[in-house]
C-alpha cells in the first residue's frame, strides 16, 4: 500500500533542508500536522475554550468546569487503557487489530464477578484471575496471528464471536452482582488526593489505581525496553526485523496476550463502575473495542505498522472525553448521545484523512 | 463482450499454459474451488446430524425461514466479496442498513408508496452511503477499515436522527413479497432467497469472466502492478463500494419485510460481523486477490444453519455465536494450512 503513494509522488521530494529559512506559521503548520501531540493539545484547547465560552453564554445546561471535567474522566479509564492495547497490537505490524478486546472485558469480567462475587474470592487473587484469563484469551489470539498466520482481523473476529457468546453462557444471560461486588463500587469513585486534593477537583480512583500505571508500564515498555524496540522494528517491516535476527513470533504473539492482559485489567474497573459483573459490559452497543481503535487512530497510530506514541493515545482520549462531556451538557438526553456518534465519526474519518495528507506533503506523519 | 470465448471451460490441469494449442486459452480456475467443496460436505453433513436429532429441521417450516434470513446476509455479502478482492473492508454496512431500513419505514408509514418505489428508495439512499465510502477510500487514500469505522458512526447518527423516537411503528405490508408469510414465496421457495441468488450468479460471472471483475482481483493483488499495467484502480474500487452500497439497500428491504410491523434502533447491529464472518468462512482471502461469491453464499447459509440448529436443538441460542466464532477458525485454518502446502509444492 506505501508503495502506491511513493511511486504517484516521486516528484516531490519536499524535504526542508533548511527549517530555519521558512517564516514562522509555515513551521508552525508543519509542527501541527506533522506531529500528532500538538494537533491534538491544540484541539483540546480549542474544545476547552468553545465549551468555555458556551457556558458563559448560558448555552450549556450544566457548568463546565474543572470539577465536571475531573468527574467526566472516569469514562476515560476503559477508553484509553483500551486503546493503549490497540497501540501495541496495531503497532505490531501486518494489519494488527484486536477486535476482541470488548468480549475479552465482557468474558473477564464475569470471571471476575464469580470469583469475587458467589466464590467469595478476596479482592487480590480475583484480580489475578481476572488478568492471567485476559492474558490466555488474548494469547489465543496470539497464537492463531503469529503462529498458524491468521490475519488479525479474521482471527480476532472470531475469538469476538467466541468470547462474547462464552461471557453469555456462562452467566446465563444475567448479571453477576452480590454484596461484595456492590461495596467494591466505592473503587469507581472520586477521591481527595492527599497533600493537595484541597485546591483541586475530586478525580475518580481509577484514574490512579488503573489508567496512570498502565499509562507508565506501557511508555516504559515501549520506550526504555529492547522488547518495545524490537515491536517497533517488527511493526516497521518483520522480514527485515527477522533478518536482523529478532524473533517476530513470539514478540507478536506476546502483544496480543499483553492486549488481553489490559482488557482483564479494564474489566475489573467496569465491574466497579456498574456494581455488578454485566456479561455484555464490553460488547453492548458499539462495543469497546470500535472507540478503543477510533482512539489509536486519531492518536496517530499507523494503521500499516511502526508508527505510535503513548502521548498520543492520551491526549485522544481528553479529546474525545472531553468533547463528548461537552456535547452531553450542550444537548441533553439523547440528542447529545446522537451527536457524540457523529462526533466521533467526523473525527475519525477527518484524522485518517490528515494522516493521509500529511504523509503526501511531509513524508511521514 | 464476446461470451463464447471467454466462458469456455479451463483447460484441464497437467497440460501447462499456454502449450500445444494455437488458440491461447484463458487459464481459469476450476468454477466450484476447494474450499467450496468442504463447505457442502460441512453443510451436507450438518444438515444431515440436525435432520437426525431435530426431525423438525428437514422441513419446509424450518428450511424457508433459515433461506429467508440468510438471503440479506448473502446479498450484502456478494458487494462484501467485491470489496475483500480489492484488499478492503467495509464495517460500515450495519449502519447503513440500519439508516435505509428507518428511511424506507419511516417513508412506508407516512406515505402510501408501492412496493417498487420502496426497493428504489432504499437502492438509491444505499447507493449513495455506498459511493460516500468509495470516494473517500479510493480517491482520499485512507485505510478503509479506519474510515468505514467512521461511517459507521455517521450513518447510525443519522439514522438515529431519523428514527426520532425509539421505533417505527404500523409499518404497511408493502414489502411482504420478501417476507416470511405466504406471499414471500414462489413455488415454495422465498423470493428474497431467489433474488439473492440471481443475484450472486451474476456477481459470479462477472467476476469470473468480465474484465472489470478480473482487474478487482488484480488491484487486491498488487494494487500498484494493476495501475501500471493501466487499470484504472480508482473508479474500480468506487464501483466496489458503490454496488455494496446498492446491495445493502435491497438487504435492508429484505430484513424490513422478515421482521414485524414495528422496527427499532436494534436493526442492522451486528451485521457487518456477520457478513464479514460470511465472506471469510466462505473462502474469501482478507488479504485481497482471491475470493469467491458462491463460497460467501455457502458461508452465509452455513452460519444461518448453525443460529437455526442451535435453537432447534434447545441449547441456550448464545451458544450459536461460539461455533461461527469456530468455524471461521477452521475455514481460514483449512485455507491457511492448504495455501502453505500450495507454496511448498
Amino acid at each position: 500500500m506505501t508503495l502506491v503513494n511513493e511511486t504517484t509522488h516521486i516528484q516531490v521530494p519536499k524535504n526542508p533542508k533548511k527549517p530555519g529559512g521558512r517564516s514562522l506559521p509555515s513551521r508552525g503548520l508543519e509542527a501541527l500536522l506533522t506531529n500528532r501531540v500538538v494537533l491534538l493539545a491544540v484541539l483540546i484547547v480549542v474544545v476547552l475554550v468553545v465549551m468555555t465560552i458556551l457556558d458563559s453564554a448560558g448555552q450549556l445546561s450544566g457548568a463546565y468546569n474543572a470539577d465536571y471535567l475531573a468527574s467526566s474522566l472516569i469514562s476515560a479509564v476503559p477508553l484509553a487503557m483500551l486503546g493503549m492495547a490497540q497501540l501495541l497490537v496495531i503497532l505490531s505490524g501486518k494489519g494488527g487489530i484486536d477486535l476482541s478486546v470488548g468480549s475479552i472485558v465482557s468474558l473477564t469480567g464475569i470471571l471476575f464477578g464469580l470469583a469475587y462475587g458467589p466464590g467469595g474470592w478476596d479482592f487480590v487473587p480475583a484480580l489475578i484471575l481476572a488478568v492471567v484469563a485476559g492474558g490466555v484469551f488474548g494469547a489465543i489470539n496470539g497464537v492463531l496471528i503469529a503462529y498458524i498466520g491468521f490475519p488479525p482481523l479474521i482471527a480476532t473476529l472470531a475469538t469476538y464471536y467466541a468470547y462474547r457468546s462464552l461471557a453469555l453462557v456462562i452467566s446465563n444471560q444475567k448479571p453477576v452482582s452480590s454484596e461484595s461486588i456492590q461495596n467494591f463500587y466505592s473503587a469507581a469513585q472520586s477521591v481527595e488526593i492527599p497533600v493537595i486534593g484541597a485546591t483541586i477537583p475530586l478525580i475518580p480512583l481509577g484514574i490512579f489505581t488503573f489508567l496512570i500505571p498502565t499509562v507508565i508500564v506501557v511508555w516504559v515498555v515501549l520506550n526504555k525496553t529492547t522488547f518495545g524496540r524490537r515491536l517497533y522494528a517488527i511493526g516497521t517491516n518483520d522480514v527485515a526485523a527477522e533478518w536482523s535476527g529478532i524473533n517476530v513470533r513470539p514478540n507478536r504473539m506476546a502483544v496480543y496476550a499483553i492486549s488481553g492482559v489490559i482488557a482483564g485489567l479494564v474489566s475489573v474497573v467496569t465491574v466497579a463502575q456498574f456494581a455488578s459483573a454485566r456479561p455484555d459490559a464490553g460488547t453492548s452497543g458499539n462495543g469497546m473495542a470500535l472507540p478503543a481503535i477510533t482512539i489509536a487512530v486519531l492518536g496517530g497510530v499507523a494503521i500499516t505498522g511502526g508508527i505510535g506514541r503513548v502521548s498520543g493515545i492520551v491526549l485522544a482520549t481528553l479529546l474525545i472525553v472531553w468533547l463528548n462531556a461537552g456535547i452531553l451538557l450542550a444537548l441533553p438526553g439523547n440528542d447529545g448521545s446522537q451527536f457524540q456518534l457523529l462526533a466521533l465519526g467526523l473525527v475519525l474519518v477527518f484524522a485518517s484523512l490528515l494522516n493521509g495528507l500529511t504523509k503526501r506533503k511531509y513524508g511521514g506523519i | 463482450m464476446t461470451l463464447d470465448e471467454r466462458t469456455k471451460p479451463a483447460p484441464q490441469s497437467g497440460r501447462p499454459a499456454g502449450s500445444s494449442t494455437a488458440t491461447a486459452k484463458r487459464i481459469l480456475p476450476l468454477p466450484v474451488t476447494g474450499q467450496e467443496f468442504v463447505l457442502i460436505g460441512v453443510l451436507i453433513v450438518l444438515w444431515i446430524l440436525l435432520g437426525i436429532f431435530t426431525p423438525a429441521f428437514l422441513t419446509p417450516n424450518s428450511i424457508q425461514p433459515l433461506l429467508v434470513s440468510v438471503a440479506p446476509i448473502a446479498l450484502i455479502g456478494v458487494g462484501m466479496t467485491f470489496i475483500i478482492i480489492t484488499a478492503g473492508i467495509d464495517v460500515s454496512v450495519g449502519g447503513a442498513i440500519m439508516l435505509c431500513a428507518v428511511i424506507v419505514a419511516k417513508t412506508m408509514v407516512s406515505v402510501d408508496i408501492p412496493l417498487i418505489g420502496a426497493v428504489a428508495l432504499a437502492i438509491v439512499v444505499g447507493l449513495v452511503l455506498g459511493v460516500v465510502n468509495g470516494v473517500l477510500i479510493a480517491y482520499g487514500r485512507v485505510a478503509a477499515i479506519i474510515i468505514t469505522f467512521g461511517t459507521a458512526n455517521i450513518f447510525q447518527f443519522l439514522a438515529l436522527r431519523v428514527f426520532g423516537s425509539s421505533t417505527v411503528n404500523g409499518i404497511p405490508s408493502t414489502l411482504e413479497v420478501f417476507g416470511r408469510g405466504e406471499a414471500g414465496r414462489t413455488l415454495g421457495v422465498p423470493n428474497s432467497f431467489a433474488i439473492m441468488i440471481v443475484i450472486a450468479a451474476v456477481a459470479w460471472w462477472y467476476l469470473r469472466h468480465a474484465s472489470g471483475g478480473r482487474h478487482l482481483f488484480a488491484i487486491g493483488g498488487n494494487a500498484n502492478a494493476a495501475r501500471l499495467v493501466g487499470i484504472k484502480v480508482q473508479p474500480r474500487l468506487l464501483v466496489a463500494y458503490a454496488l455494496t452500497g446498492a446491495l445493502v439497500g435491497l438487504g435492508a428491504c429484505f430484513i424490513l419485510a422478515s421482521g414485524t410491523a414495528t422496527l427499532d434502533q436494534s436493526v442492522g447491529s451486528g451485521k457487518e460481523l456477520q457478513v464479514i464472518a460470511a465472506v471469510v468462512i466462505g473462502g474469501t482471502s482478507i488479504l485481497g486477490g482471491r475470493g469467491s461469491v458462491i463460497g460467501t453464499v455457502l458461508g452465509a447459509i452455513l452460519v444461518q444453519t448453525v443460529t437455526s440448529g442451535v435453537t432447534q436443538l434447545g441449547w441456550p441460542s448464545q451458544l450459536a455465536n461460539l461455533f461461527v466464532g469456530i468455524f471461521i477458525i477452521i475455514a481460514v485454518g483449512t485455507d491457511l494450512l492448504r495455501e502453505r502446502a500450495r507454496r511448498k509444492a
